[in-house]
């Protein structure tokens, strides 16, 4: 009777825990063990009772044997049982979409990772303050939204991505990236649409990672985004990569105020080379060593449409346009060698730029010339703060965080560059008061808050000589063009 | 003309592309659960085979699970190279519902795409206390069964089909009485795993039941992992013929560029080396030499086949584990 009573316990005890399972998981092991341990007791007492009846011969199970043992079956079912429940609910959390919200933006996925959705997002508020220009430079002093851009990137059938990248910074809202890329395997993609030609090495940064507020002069040798189809890869794990790509044709880097019309028939090819002969070294301080080339060409046809709208200052001022009658026709090629070196905190990073076009003049007298323009920068680098420095941006180690004494990352950057007009340019087919030279030095300091967040103020100072055009030197060009710059920027 | 240029930059990046990854493939096996230890040794003898062949390093991934599981994963975007399941029926969904293989993928291969068959035993615990020694002992009063469930495992589909073949065969190929039979058997079925190797877990390692219904294979497994002094195998005098099949997933593989090594992967399953490792895994293999040599191992019971007793596995799947079909009619959970 004492058994029986002890059994009918045992029962109660382990429906009740099982009830509980359900309800609390995080009791359940402790809930499980105790069970277990009971069962063990129990069984404890049946061998001994057992023993005691073979000791008195008796070999047939007694009512009491049977029961504990139906008992210590029904407790394992649901022990079991419950390891299965618990197995399968972690089978259906696996199967659903899987939505996430971190540094690098927003993600919403398929279970499979077949369907991918992400949102980016870049706003960088500028200021720029011109200094001793009130006998020339034409600049203002301003505050701007230099750039306000969602970013939609995405995968969809597991090969298939696409980027979606609308400004709203200017004055209207201009689609500048809308491509669908194809990745049949890392060393062999094609892409489709609007994207950025691959020529240039500072002009393929992106925009929330370049040193400072402004690209160089050397990019503006280089085409900007153009319309066409590429096909790209990296190889050799990430050793080497290539691009190469057929597109309607750009003009000498411009920003994009609607969408590119192609303006001929012809197609301009560009395509880039770039290495990383030790990205797998053991030697760290050759895993940051890349260099390559990239180049473009394009037969133009007897269009102003494919000249550059104007050289830039890095204060965003047309230094050297082309005069009203010039004409783009013939052969325009561009080749620019590049490299760049990143070992801890030092970064380093050169490009070399020559954009060469045939031009006419269509007023008499006609006339026609081969423009070589020849353009280069470098740019160093010094995060104050240790953290490594990449072509991809700087994580700060201790994103800001006052009230723990973290500040983030501080960045020291300078930068020299040079940007050369053809002699042959003047004074026929250059615009009145076009520069045939600019040189401009930089220097500044950016503030990493976080992965996220970044304020950057920097200096810069761009002399003009030569030139004149037909007309002498222009209001811009009189004198040299000193801004400071300012941002903040969110890009996540 | 003038894009002859680009036409040979594209041409040249796919050969450059394909040149850089030359030497290395990768495959991805989706099987059914208790094969994990035959490919894991037949993956091993493949790889070594096929370097010398072709030079080429090959990585078997392999994924388990039960079969009606892994069939759907495949059909929803799990990217197999090959499939070796439990039923054809399976490997059919795949064909019908995604499109992935035509539709006549047994005829590949000989044997119906087969290259080892398997059967369902019953393991007991030692000296078998509960007298089973055929399917009808397991509908006695005070046995507990354990099995796996028929709607997402093969071999649960399988173990099923025996004992309701052993009623037909038994009952005259009375189908009220067989159906009668196998409402017995499943209510002395106290829980339902997913997979074959869950169901094993549950009989062997948490020491629930007196009989497992097995595939053949895993019933030796589970002797030898779990101890030969624990654990009986009885094999009845009639149980179901299993023929778990093999297919390339052809689209997938072309996608990836691995056609040719999953053929060869599939093919070389019936070579004498890959018979021999199925006969010491415990599957039935189909090589009349190596199936003798490994006779003592393979006891020998009338096989009943699902095409001559079910009407072959379309109409089995339709009448039995559909929704709505005899499982759901006679199976309530405990």
């Amino acid at each position: 009777m004492k058994l029986k009573w002890l059994l009918l316990t045992a029962v109660v005890g382990a429906q009740s825990g099982i009830t509980a399972l359900g309800q609390d998981t995080n009791s359940s092991s402790a809930d499980i063990d105790a069970l277990k341990q009971e069962v063990q007791a129990l069984e404890q007492k049946v061998n001994t009772l057992e023993q005691q009846q073979a000791a008195q011969g008796s070999s047939a199970q007694s009512p009491e044997t049977a029961q504990v043992q139906d008992l210590d079956q029904k407790v394992r079912v649901l022990q079991r049982q419950h390891e299965l429940d618990q197995q399968a609910a972690a089978d259906a959390a696996k199967a659903q979409p899987k939505i996430a919200l971190n540094a690098n933006g927003f993600s919403f996925s398929s279970a499979d990772s077949n369907f991918v959705a992400q949102l980016h997002g870049v706003i960088q508020v500028d200021s720029r303050s011109f200094f001793n220009d009130g006998g020339g430079t034409l600049g203002k002093n301003t505050f701007l939204v230099r750039r306000a851009r969602p970013i939609f990137t995405g995968t969809v059938f597991h090969d298939f991505d696409f980027v979606f990248i609308p400004d709203f910074g200017g004055s209207g809202p201009v689609i500048y990236d809308a491509y669908v890329n194809y990745h049949y395997s890392p060393g062999f993609q094609v892409e489709a649409g609007r994207f950025k030609s691959p020529v240039g090495l500072e002009s393929l940064q992106q925009d929330v990672w370049t040193t400072f507020n402004e690209r160089s002069l050397v990019t503006d040798l280089v085409p900007n985004r153009d319309i066409g189809f590429e096909l790209h890869g990296d190889v050799f794990s990430g050793r080497a990569s290539y691009a190469a790509a057929i597109l309607n044709g750009a003009p000498d880097y411009i920003t994009p105020v609607a969408p590119a019309q192609d303006v001929d028939d012809d197609k301009a090819f560009a395509g880039r080379i770039f290495l990383q002969p030790f990205k797998t070294s053991d030697e760290a301080f050759l895993q940051g060593f890349g260099f390559g080339v990239g180049g473009s060409y394009e037969d133009d046809r007897r269009t102003a449409a494919d000249l550059t709208t104007g050289y830039k200052t890095d204060g965003q001022q047309s230094f050297y346009t082309y005069a009203a009658n010039i004409v783009a026709n013939g052969a325009h090629w561009r080749i620019a060698p590049q490299g760049y070196y990143y070992y801890g905190p030092f970064s380093l990073l050169g490009e070399y730029a020559i954009s060469d076009q045939q031009v006419s003049k269509t007023t008499a007298p006609v006339a026609s010339a081969e423009i070589r323009n020849k353009a280069w920068e470098i740019t160093a680098g010094w995060v104050l703060t240790g953290e490594n420095a990449t072509y991809n941006g700087i994580t700060p180690r201790h994103p800001f965080d006052p009230r723990n004494g973290q500040w983030g990352a501080w960045q020291l950057v300078a930068r020299y560059a040079d940007l050369n007009i053809d002699k042959d340019a003047f004074p026929t087919f250059a615009s009145a008061g076009s520069a045939s030279e600019a040189a401009a030095w930089s220097a500044g300091i950016n503030w990493f808050l976080n992965r996220d967040i970044r304020i950057d103020a920097s200096f810069s100072r761009t002399t003009f000589s030569g030139g004149g055009g037909t007309a002498g030197q222009g209001p811009i060009t009189a004198k040299p063009e000193n801004v400071l710059f300012t941002r903040l920027q969110l890009g996540f | 003309m003038k894009y002859y240029p680009a036409i040979l930059i594209a041409a040249l990046a796919l050969v450059f592309s394909s040149a850089a990854n030359a030497g290395q493939v990768a495959l991805l096996n989706v099987s059914y659960d208790p094969t994990r230890e035959l490919y894991q040794e037949y993956n091993i003898a493949f790889a070594k085979y096929w370097k010398a062949k072709s030079g080429d390093e090959v990585t078997i991934n392999q994924s388990h699970g039960g079969s009606g599981k892994q069939a759907q994963s495949v059909i929803n975007g799990l990217e197999a190279d090959v499939v070796t399941l439990a039923l054809s029926y399976d490997i059919d969904s795949i064909a019908q519902q995604a499109k992935l293989l035509p539709a006549n993928w047994q005829s590949r291969l000989p044997d119906n795409s087969t290259p080892y068959t398997s059967t369902i035993v019953f393991l007991v615990r030692k000296g078998n206390p509960k007298g089973i020694k055929n399917w009808d002992d397991l509908i006695k009063p005070g046995v507990s069964i354990v099995v796996a469930n028929p709607k997402t495992s093969g071999g649960a589909r399988w173990a099923y089909l025996g004992a309701y073949a052993f009623a037909l065969e038994t009952y005259g190929h009375d189908d009220a009485k067989a159906k009668d039979f196998i409402t017995k058997v499943y209510k002395n079925v106290p829980i339902l795993d997913s997979g074959a190797r869950g169901s094993t877990i549950t009989f062997a390692q948490r020491g629930i039941g007196d009989v497992l219904l097995a595939w053949e294979n895993e019933a030796h497994l589970a002797q030898k992992e779990f101890g030969a002094d624990n654990f009986e195998i009885i094999t009845p005098p009639l149980s179901i013929l299993a023929e778990p099949p093999v297919a390339v997933v052809d689209k997938n593989a072309k996608r990836h560029g691995t056609t040719d090594v999953a053929q060869a992967y599939l093919q070389y399953l019936y070579s004498d080396e890959a018979q021999e490792i199925e006969a010491r895994n415990f599957y039935r293999p189909r090589n009349p030499a190596i199936a003798a040599k490994y006779a003592a191992n393979f006891p020998q019971l009338k096989l009943v086949t699902v095409d001559a007793e079910f009407g072959g596995w379309a109409k089995a799947q339709q009448t039995h584990f559909a929704d709505g079909g005899v499982f759901d009619q006679i199976y309530q959970p405990q």
